[in-house]
C-alpha cells in the first residue's frame, strides 16, 4: 500500500446498503482505498456491482451505511449536511453520463453556477473567488470554456449544443471552483467516438497539465488502460488494482 | 445578483424557452390577481353602501335625542336646551313634539296609514337636521298662500300646514294644497258611551320632503311645534329635545354628558337619550357581518389561489428536480434549494396581489365615475384582434428583443384597460328599479385604504405560505436520486 501520509483521499471499510422496507441490498461491502494527489483513478466492474455509488460517496453526495472516508486527514461524514454542500462545492467537480447541464441558463451561466453558490459560502477557501465579485466568475468561467474550446458558444442554451459541446461545458463547470478532485461517471458513455475523444483528451490534458486528481468510472476498457491505476470492483468489493 | 434570485426568475420566465412568461406562472399570478380584484371591489361596494347610507341619516337626524322613559311631556324647554347648548361637542339642539298619529286625505273615510309626526321650531330644527335642503315647496307652517286658499275651499277648520313624506304623499293620492286629517286620539261619545268620535285636525300639505331616505320619504310628517302641542293640548310643554354635535362619531360619549346636564325632578320622569347609532344599529350590525362573511369567502378565493401556485410549484420542483440534484451536486444548501423555489412562488403571489390591486382600484374608479364612455363595442372591435396578436405572441415571442416584448405588454395593458374603461360603468340602481329598496341612485363605491392595505399583506401572506411545503420537499430530495430522475 502507497503511503497514507500523503493521500488525498482515504477510504476506510466503506459499507453502504440500500433499504427495500425491511429487506437490506448490501452494495458496498467493505471498500478500501487511497487516492494520491494527482493521480488518475480508473474505476471499472460490471454494472450494478456499485461503481456509481462509491463515485457518489467520495463525493460526498450519499452518506454511507458503515465506514469513513478521508480528505486530507479529515472525516468528511463528520461534517453536518450543510458543511458537506460546502465541501462538494469547494473541493468536488463533477462529471456525469448525461451532462446535466441546467437547460434554462447558458453555457457560460451554467459554468459560473457553481462559482455563484461559491459566493454564498464566503468563497474563502478559493483564492481566485475570494473577492468573489462578478468580474472575476466571468472571467474565469470566459477562460474554462475557452480551454474546453467552446468560446464561441458563450451565449447558447444546452439545447442548442451538441452532445460532445455539452459534455465539455459540463467539465468547464466541473474546474470552475478549482476542486482538487474531478469525480467523472461515465464521462463518455453517451457520445459518439469523435466525441468521446475530445473529452477524454481534456480530462488527461488536465491531469497531465495541472496536476488535477480525476477519478473516472467506466466501462470502457481502453479507457482504464490509460489511467495511473484501475480499481476492479467486484460485489461490492476491491478485486484487484493494476497500476 | 443572490444566487436564490437568480435562479429563481429564470424558472419564473422561462418554462418552455419560446414563451416569454411561462404559462403557468400566467395562470397563478391570473387566480390571485382576480381574488384580490374581487375583495377590494366587494368591500367597496359594502362600504359605499354603509357610507351612503351614513351620510344619509347623518343628514335627516339628529345625532342624539333626548327624551323621558314613556315620551311623557316635560316643560321648561328653553333653560333645557340652553344647558345643552352650553357643552362643547353640542352644535344646537331643537325641542321636538314627537307622535305617532292616523291619517286621511279630506275626501276619504277611512283611516289610510299611521304616519310619524314631527313637531318642529323651522329655525331651531334647521340647525340641528338641515331640515329645508329636502323640502320642496313651503317651510312656512302658520302662514303659507296655500293654508289660506284651503281654508276658502273648504268649510273645515285648518290646524296649521304639514310637510309630508313624497312617498307618503304618492301612497295617500295627495299633493300640495290637499287637506290631510290627522287622528290624534278617540273621545267618548256624549250620548251613546261605547262609542268614540275621533279627535280630527285638518292640516293643508304645503311642502313634500323628499331625503331619499325611505324611512322619511315614506312615513314622516312635519308640522309646526304649536300645532303639534295645540293637538295634545299640551301647550309649551315638549317631549324630545334633538341635538346635532360637532362630530357625530361622539354621540355615545355626548349622550351620557347630555343626560348628565339636564336636571328632570323625579316627578317629571327619567330621562333617557339616544344616538343615531343606537337607533340604526341592527342596520349597522348587518352590514358589518355582511362584510366580515364577504372578506373570508373573498380570503377562501385568495386561498384557492394560493393552492394553484402550491400546485404549479409542485409540478415545477417535479420538472426540475434534476436541475435541483444538479445545484445540490454544485454544493448549493438545502436552505438556497428551498430559497429558490420560495421565490418563485412569492413572486407569483406578489406580482398577482399586485396586479389583483391595480384591478380592483380601477374597477372601483370606473364604477364610480360618471364620464361619457365610448360605446361598448369599440371594447369589442379593440379586444378581438389584440387578443389573436396575444396568443400568437405568447407562442412564439422568443426571436422578439426585449424592447418590443415590453412594448408589446404595455400595448396589451392599455388595450384591456380601454376595453374596461368602455364597457364598464356605473350601475345605476334607479335603472334597475332598486333605488327604492337601497335608498340610492347609483351603485356606491368606496375604497378603504386601510383594507386594501391589508388584503395585499393577508394575499400575499397566504402565498408565501403556501411557497412552504413544494419549497420544502425540493430541499428535501435526495440529490443522488434526483439526479436519476426522469
Amino acid at each position: 500500500m502507497t503511503n497514507s501520509r500523503e493521500a488525498l483521499i482515504r477510504i476506510e471499510d466503506l459499507h453502504k446498503s440500500y433499504y427495500d422496507g425491511e429487506a437490506e441490498l448490501p452494495v458496498l461491502q467493505g471498500v478500501d482505498l487511497t487516492v494520491q494527489p494527482s493521480e488518475m483513478l480508473a474505476i471499472v466492474g460490471a454494472s450494478g456491482v456499485g461503481k456509481s455509488t462509491l463515485l457518489h460517496i467520495i463525493g460526498a453526495l450519499d452518506r454511507p451505511t458503515g465506514g469513513n472516508v478521508f480528505y486530507d486527514e479529515q472525516d468528511i461524514f463528520d461534517l453536518p449536511d450543510k458543511e458537506l454542500a460546502r465541501f462538494r462545492n469547494e473541493r468536488i467537480g463533477f462529471v456525469f453520463q448525461f451532462h446535466h447541464l441546467l437547460p434554462e441558463f447558458t453555457a457560460l451561466e451554467n459554468v459560473a453556477m457553481s462559482a455563484i453558490i461559491a459566493k454564498q459560502w464566503g468563497g474563502d477557501n478559493n483564492p481566485a473567488l475570494q473577492q468573489g465579485t462578478a468580474s472575476i466568475i466571468d472571467a474565469r468561467a470566459h477562460e474554462l470554456l475557452a480551454y474546453v474550446g467552446l468560446s464561441g458558444r458563450l451565449t447558447h442554451y444546452p439545447s442548442q449544443l451538441s452532445g460532445g459541446e455539452r459534455q465539455r461545458v459540463a467539465i468547464a463547470r466541473a474546474l470552475m471552483n478549482h476542486p482538487k478532485v474531478i469525480l467523472a461517471d461515465e464521462p463518455t458513455g453517451n457520445l459518439d467516438q469523435r466525441s468521446s475523444e475530445a473529452v477524454l483528451e481534456l480530462l488527461w490534458h488536465l491531469n497531465a497539465q495541472s496536476g488535477q486528481t480525476c477519478i473516472i468510472v467506466t466501462h470502457n476498457q481502453a479507457l482504464a488502460e490509460r489511467a495511473d491505476r484501475i480499481v476492479h470492483l467486484v460485489d461490492g468489493k476491491i478485486s484487484e488494482v493494476t497500476q | 445578483m443572490k444566487f436564490e434570485w437568480f435562479v429563481a426568475s429564470r424558472y419564473l420566465r422561462s418554462r418552455r424557452k419560446q414563451s416569454f412568461i411561462s404559462l403557468i406562472s400566467i395562470i397563478s399570478i391570473g387566480g390571485v390577481a382576480l381574488g384580490v380584484a374581487t375583495v377590494i371591489l366587494a368591500i367597496a361596494v359594502l362600504n359605499g353602501v354603509e357610507h351612503g347610507l351614513k351620510e344619509r341619516f347623518l343628514a335627516n337626524e339628529a345625532h342624539v335625542v333626548l327624551m323621558l322613559h314613556g315620551s311623557e311631556f316635560f316643560g321648561g324647554a328653553s333653560e333645557r336646551i340652553g344647558q345643552i347648548e352650553a357643552l362643547d361637542e353640542v352644535v344646537a339642539a331643537s325641542p321636538v313634539v314627537y307622535s305617532q298619529v292616523a291619517v286621511f286625505p279630506e275626501h276619504s273615510k277611512r283611516i289610510q296609514d299611521v304616519i310619524h309626526i314631527k313637531g318642529i321650531e323651522p329655525a331651531k330644527e334647521e340647525a340641528v337636521t338641515g331640515f329645508t335642503q329636502f323640502v320642496v315647496g313651503s317651510v312656512d307652517f302658520q302662514d303659507s298662500p296655500l293654508i289660506a286658499e284651503a281654508e276658502q275651499l273648504s268649510d273645515n277648520t285648518i290646524t296649521g300646514g304639514i310637510v309630508l313624506g313624497v312617498r307618503l304623499a304618492d301612497r295617500l293620492g295627495i299633493v300640495k294644497g290637499d287637506i290631510l286629517r290627522l287622528v290624534v286620539e278617540l273621545q267618548e261619545h256624549p250620548i251613546n258611551p261605547d262609542t268614540f268620535i275621533p279627535d280630527l285636525s285638518n292640516f293643508v300639505v304645503i311642502g313634500l320632503y323628499e331625503s331619499e331616505l325611505a324611512v322619511y320619504d315614506n312615513s314622516f310628517g312635519f308640522i309646526h311645534i304649536e300645532a303639534a302641542q295645540k293637538l295634545y293640548n299640551k301647550a309649551n310643554r315638549i317631549n324630545a329635545i334633538f341635538v346635532r354635535l360637532i362630530d357625530a362619531e361622539l354621540a355615545p360619549q355626548a349622550a351620557t354628558r347630555i343626560e348628565k346636564a339636564v336636571e328632570f325632578s323625579v316627578l317629571e320622569g327619567f330621562p333617557m337619550t339616544r344616538t343615531w347609532m343606537e337607533v340604526h344599529a341592527p342596520l349597522f350590525a348587518a352590514l358589518r357581518l355582511e362584510k366580515t362573511l364577504t372578506v373570508v369567502i373573498e380570503a377562501l378565493i385568495i386561498l384557492v389561489a394560493a393552492f394553484n401556485i402550491a400546485s404549479t410549484l409542485i409540478m415545477t420542483v417535479m420538472e426540475k428536480t434534476r436541475d435541483v440534484g444538479t445545484l445540490r451536486t454544485l454544493g448549493s444548501s438545502r436552505g438556497s434549494v428551498m430559497g429558490i423555489f420560495m421565490i418563485q412562488g412569492s413572486v407569483i403571489g406578489l406580482l398577482g396581489t399586485l396586479l389583483g390591486t391595480g384591478l380592483g382600484l380601477t374597477l372601483c374608479w370606473l364604477l364610480s365615475s360618471n364620464s361619457v364612455r365610448p360605446s361598448p363595442w369599440w371594447a369589442f372591435i379593440v379586444a378581438v384582434p389584440v387578443l389573436c396578436q396575444v396568443l400568437i405572441a405568447l407562442r412564439r415571442m422568443a426571436p422578439h428583443p426585449n424592447g418590443l416584448k415590453t412594448a408589446l405588454v404595455l400595448f396589451w395593458v392599455a388595450a384591456f384597460g380601454f376595453g374596461l374603461y368602455c364597457l364598464v360603468k356605473p350601475i345605476s340602481l334607479a335603472e334597475l328599479g332598486l333605488s327604492q329598496i337601497y335608498q340610492m341612485n347609483q351603485l356606491p363605491i368606496k375604497v378603504n385604504w386601510f383594507f386594501v392595505g391589508f388584503i395585499n399583506a393577508l394575499s400575499f401572506l397566504i402565498c408565501w405560505l403556501a411557497t412552504l411545503y413544494p419549497a420544502w420537499q425540493a430541499a428535501n430530495l435526495n440529490p443522488v436520486e434526483a439526479l436519476q430522475h426522469e
